[in-house]
């Protein structure tokens, strides 16, 4: 697929200020979007999408918004901004620092992968944004988590009640475990409905019928037990509930981990078009590359808590940077690759309650180098888009530039999101309104 | 055929479908899951054979019929030249079980939590028989250990399963299957539950393990870039039936039975799609069939985008398409590709939700900060 | 390879991760504070039931009378007398002994029962589990007490009243025995549900692959996978043992010439302790039983945590 035009959409363009920094967006749009993973997507080259600037996608977006921001947003701000998040676990024997200073931004309409092996951090990370987490973890001071620029970080529990499900909405892994074994389908995914937005029973159920319909399963089934449905049937009826209450934003962890492969390749599928259709913003944990090669437009590789590389999708993929995305890549078993050339990752991921000093990777780094055993390698963001934590690029070399987690938050993805141009009218905007 | 280590022969597991009530009452007849209809399949000494599909394939079934941990209905099973079909009964297995043994897919479940990996991995000895004196036994615990990787052995031989990781707990149940000796492994998903970059030791370890022992794997998986990494030979099961078999690269490479052409299509890799290329992929509608209720005809005809009448009526044998490899389909003829499969193409739009009533949040539901109705930027 | 590591090597290997696993578990339990309270109970009143002698001297002194009628406690007799002019403490002490002995006895016979029948119930499935479980439903539905009651003489008839076994007359045995038999049901029900579970993992898959038989996979397998239940569960036994005992005793099924706790609230009782004001005569056993009872709740559920090893995740 294609986008249309140059670079120049329908809506024209948002001049202020960066005109400069566009114009390079630009050129790295059209040189990454014409071979983005959107790509396998069956909407595909139609009318629907059109390539527009970043600023006119998040303006649509929020216009088509079912029911206004929070009071205290900025309806500039982006969408999720994490500043230099750091959260903590105590445990008996110390601090485990399962998330140790990670930034990243969405926008609004695009899928972000975040990747990397089991305990990480990545679904810490994720649990952090809606503060969803177990009772020994801290998030430190100085994280901040912004939601169109309300930090999330200091909000009371009942206060974080109004974003969560409402704004973030997030599908588990389990779905089996996830529901309620003893409820109806459609009534637990009536219940946020009716919960957090006031809705009667009748008119709840009704669209939760209608949520079930949209995430492919009849409506007639929604009266059935979860037990009753099949593996992929559990997690679209997962996907169904994280849409409730019409999010901005849905954290699938591990979505699709424990599904047969048709299953999964069905569920990618529908979460691309929903996030095409709804104007979703998607974050996606796993540690399988290839789900957010199919899906993301983003990823973001962790290791021990903290942000190896960051970029396009295809970018990073395809020339990774870091050496342990490198390994990664290189472990993962690709049908349309040579076989038998697998790569193995000697040693472990370290012991988060003493983290190695320098670079965290360097241990288990086939490149390391004497600097990499005593200084933490800064982040560097390279002209294409990524942001790479490595002493094998420095700031300086390739036209990389060190950043720090708020140019992080400033810095605009040159990637920009689909667009829903026509789609389905969402709860609140439709004839009835 | 003298090569072939075991082979299995119309082999057929039905489990019984319990009547109820209500099927008494009404004298309907009970039906049985059909979860293995009648496979053959020979695996030749020192070979790695793949044997892929879908969950409710019958491709674990297989591999407990094989191990003896579930009993066919029909078919026969021969082993290394002797029928062992009906070799039942703890004694009588001893022999066999030295040979054949099995490793399962999770590590954190097949490893009792309150024995020591001392202890695991002797087990089989002890239950067997084998090196009666406690010295002999650690002594070849210790060796299997270090076999597996787990260096220096004797700081991990007393633990327990909760200080290990992963991984190390898989190597734990390998070396545990290994101190038999045995010449054919079963393994059942063996690295599924494991990160990526463990499941790629693992996978070495076990490629390592046949170079100096000469062992012969039946390696269950979902996964078929697993399967074609590994194996030499790939079988792909749909619904208890072999669909299709031959060596791996030409089932990768030149698929002749629909299924699995769309598996290959829809394998994870790590590599987003190029332009075009992207399209090429054929996603299945629907999920696999309940196994008390197989279509008639070909099994894989309500899912299949090339059915046509022959499907549904009559099921295809397995034919023979050169080169060593065979597959389940009316369309398929050796030295002719498939036709093409028709890729995902842009499916119905989405239906519609309508919008609730209102859609302003309750005052209830936000305590701290509830929203005015203002218009949305 | 190292495989020139010589048995002693390895003994010492084992002996140092035991060592170490034990260390853990102390350092564990040291955490608990409820569980150290229930320890220190416990160790006190094990200590008056093992060492009587040491602290009021035989029992012979404890029939003794040798103070006045009910006299409150003085520096001569610290918890004061009975209406035979026995000592209190004296008798306290004593009937720790006579106490604890049933509820120990008597949860072994609990838990063997109880576990062998779950066990076996919870993995040999089918008609066996079916029937081991209606033949545990019919001792479950049984009330204790009214079955007790009942037993009791009973069985005295039967064995006689005089016999001694192990210096502990016959009569204590026979409400051991009732104790034991009309309270393990509860346990094969609790076990069994267990070693449902336990069976559908896959290491109990694993060991019939490797051709381990039932017993084996029972004993290695199941018990181990189930003594943390087993071990909460006697805790709770122990204590439903020893209030059983006192409420035989208390109405007068026990042994009148063994001054359990039970016997002593029997006597005291008997002569209107309560409304002629002697609290001195029935709080003193009183207090022991509710402490006891105590300990080992505390005990259980420390234990419950500690040896959890769910909650023992190391990351």
């Amino acid at each position: 697929m294609s986008f249309i035009g140059d670079g120049s959409g329908p809506l024209g363009r948002d001049m202020d200020g960066a005109a400069r920094e566009a114009a390079e967006q630009d050129r790295l749009e059209a040189e990454v979007a014409g071979t983005r993973p959107g790509a396998a997507s069956p909407v595909g080259d139609d009318a629907m999408t059109a390539r527009i600037s970043a600023d006119a996608a998040r303006d649509l977006i929020r216009a088509q918004r079912p029911w206004p921001l929070p009071k205290q947003a900025d309806p500039k701000a982006p969408l999720l901004v994490v500043e230099d998040l750091r959260t903590h676990f105590k445990l008996e024997s110390g601090w485990v620092k399962a998330v140790d200073g990670v930034s990243f931004r969405l926008d609004d309409g695009e899928a972000l992968g975040l990747v990397g092996e089991s305990g990480c951090g990545k679904t810490t990370t994720a649990l952090s944004l809606v503060k969803l987490l177990p009772g020994n973890a801290r998030i430190r001071k100085g994280s901040q988590v912004k939601l169109f620029d309300i930090d999330l970080v200091p909000k009371s529990e009942a206060a974080m009640r109004r974003y969560r499900w409402r704004e973030i909405s997030m599908v588990f892994q389990g779905a089996m475990n996830a529901l309620n074994p003893v409820r109806r389908v459609s009534e637990q995914i009536a219940e946020p409905i009716e919960q957090r937005l006031g809705v009667e029973r009748g008119a709840s159920l009704r669209r939760a019928g209608e949520l079930l319909e949209l995430v492919g399963i009849p409506a007639k089934r929604g009266s059935t037990y979860p037990h009753e449905l099949s593996g992929g049937m559990r997690q679209r009826a997962m996907i169904a509930m994280a849409l409730a209450c019409d999010p901005a934003i849905v954290i699938g962890d591990e979505p699709t981990t424990a599904l047969d492969v048709m299953i999964q390749a069905q569920i990618l599928e529908l979460l691309e078009r929903l996030r095409r259709e709804l104007g979703l913003s998607l974050i996606l944990i796993t540690h399988d590359l290839s789900v957010t090669a199919e899906t993301c437009d983003r990823v973001l590789v962790m290791y021990a808590g903290k942000v190896a590389e960051e970029g396009p999708v295809r970018r990073v993929y395809s020339a990774p940077r870091h050496p342990y995305t490198q390994k990664l890549m290189g472990a993962f078993p690709n049908i349309h690759a040579d076989r038998r050339a697998l790569e193995v990752i000697p040693g472990q991921p370290p012991d988060l309650k003493d983290p190695p000093p320098g670079c965290r990777f360097h241990p288990r780094c086939p490149a390391v180098m004497e600097v990499c055993k005593v200084e933490v390698p800064p982040e560097v963001r390279f002209p294409d888009g990524v942001r790479v934590a490595c002493h094998l690029h420095p700031a300086g070399k390739d036209g990389g530039v060190q950043v720090d987690a708020a140019d992080v938050a400033d810095y605009r993805a040159p990637l920009v999101a689909p667009v829903p141009l026509g789609g389905i009218d969402r709860a609140g905007e439709g004839p009835a309104a | 055929m003298t090569d072939d280590l075991i082979r299995l022969e119309g082999l057929e597991v039905h489990f019984p479908l319990h009547a109820n009530l209500e099927d008494v009452v009404l004298r309907r007849p009970r039906g049985a899951v059909r979860a293995v209809d009648g496979i053959d399949l020979a695996i030749q000494k020192g070979e790695i054979l793949a044997l892929v599909g879908e969950s409710g394939s019958g491709k674990t079934t297989t591999g407990r019929v094989i191990v003896k941990l579930t009993r066919q209905t029909a078919g026969s099973i021969v082993f290394d030249g002797q029928d062992v079909s009906d070799l039942w009964g703890q004694r009588r297995l001893r022999e066999y079980r030295k040979r054949v043994q099995i490793i399962f897919q999770d590590p954190y479940e097949t490893l009792n939590p309150k024995q020591t990996i001392n202890d695991f991995v002797a087990e089989p000895l002890q239950v067997n028989g084998i090196a009666r004196s406690l010295a002999e036994r650690e002594q070849r615990v210790l060796e299997a250990l270090e076999s597996v990787g787990l260096r220096p052995a004797r700081e991990f031989a007393f633990r327990y399963p909760h200080e290990l990781s992963g991984g190390q707990r898989q190597r734990v149940v390998i070396a545990g299957a290994m101190i038999l000796e045995p010449e054919l492994v079963v393994a059942d998903e063996p690295v599924s539950m494991l990160d990526v970059s463990i499941r790629t030791e693992l996978l070495r370890l076990m490629l390592d393990l046949r170079e100096q022992r000469g062992l012969t794997y039946l390696f269950i998986t979902h996964d078929l870039s697993l399967a074609w990494v590994l194996a030499d030979r790939i079988a792909v099961m749909y619904l208890g039936k072999i669909v299709e078999i031959g060596p791996a690269d030409q089932v990768i490479r030149s698929p002749h039975h629909p299924y699995t052409q769309a598996l290959v299509s829809v394998s994870p890799t790590p590599e987003p799609p190029a332009p075009g290329l992207g399209a090429q992929r054929t996603i299945l509608e629907g999920e696999t069939p309940d196994a008390a209720r197989i279509p008639s005809g070909c099994r894989f005809h309500p899912r299949c985008p090339l059915a046509f009448d022959r499907c549904r009526s009559e099921e295809p044998p397995l034919v023979d398409m050169g080169r060593g490899q065979s597959a389940a389909c009316w369309l398929a003829e050796p030295g002719r590709p498939l036709p093409t499969m028709p890729t995902t193409a842009a499916p119905a739009p989405l239906p519609e939700v309508t919008p609730v009533a209102t859609p302003e949040p309750s005052a209830k539901a936000d305590p701290t900060d509830a929203d005015p109705a203002a218009p949305p930027a | 390879m190292s495989t020139a590591v010589t048995a002693r090597d390895l003994r010492a290997e084992r002996w140092r991760l035991r060592a170490r696993n034990t260390a853990d578990f102390a350092r564990r339990f040291a955490k608990r504070r409820d569980g150290l309270v229930g320890i220190a109970i416990l160790v006190f009143f094990s200590a008056l039931a093992l060492f009587p002698d040491l602290f009021v001297g035989p029992l012979q002194t404890a029939s003794t009378a040798t103070g006045g009628r009910l006299e409150p406690p003085s520096t001569a007799h610290w918890l004061g007398t009975d209406e035979l002019g026995r000592d209190i403490m004296n008798l306290t002490v004593h009937g720790a002994r006579i106490s604890m002995v049933i509820g120990l006895l008597a949860t072994i016979i609990t838990i063997v029962i109880g576990a062998t029948i779950g066990i076996v119930a919870g993995y040999a499935g089918g008609i066996i589990d079916t029937s081991l479980m209606r033949f545990t439903d019919f001792f479950l539905v049984l009330p204790t007490f009214v079955l007790a009651i009942a037993l009791v003489p009973l069985i005295r008839e039967v064995v006689g009243d005089e016999a001694e076994i192990f210096g502990i007359r016959a009569k204590l045995f026979v409400i051991i025995f009732v104790i034991g038999i009309t309270s393990w049901a509860s346990t094969a029900r609790i076990i069994r549900s267990q070693a449902l579970s336990v069976r559908e993992r896959a290491f109990v898959t694993r060991a019939r692959a490797i051709g381990a038989g039932p017993g084996r996979i029972m004993w290695r397998h199941l018990l181990p996978n189930v003594v943390n239940l087993i071990v909460a569960n006697a805790v709770l036994i122990f204590a439903g043992a020893i209030l059983t005992e006192t409420f035989l005793s208390f109405i007068g099924l026990g042994d009148p010439f063994a001054p359990s706790w039970g016997q002593i609230l029997n006597a005291s009782q008997t002569v209107g302790a309560p409304v002629l004001g002697a609290w001195w005569y029935f709080l003193p056993p009183g207090a022991s039983i509710v402490l006891v009872v105590l300990s080992f709740t505390l005990l259980g559920a420390a234990l419950d945590d500690v040896l959890n090893p769910r909650l023992r995740v190391r990351r």
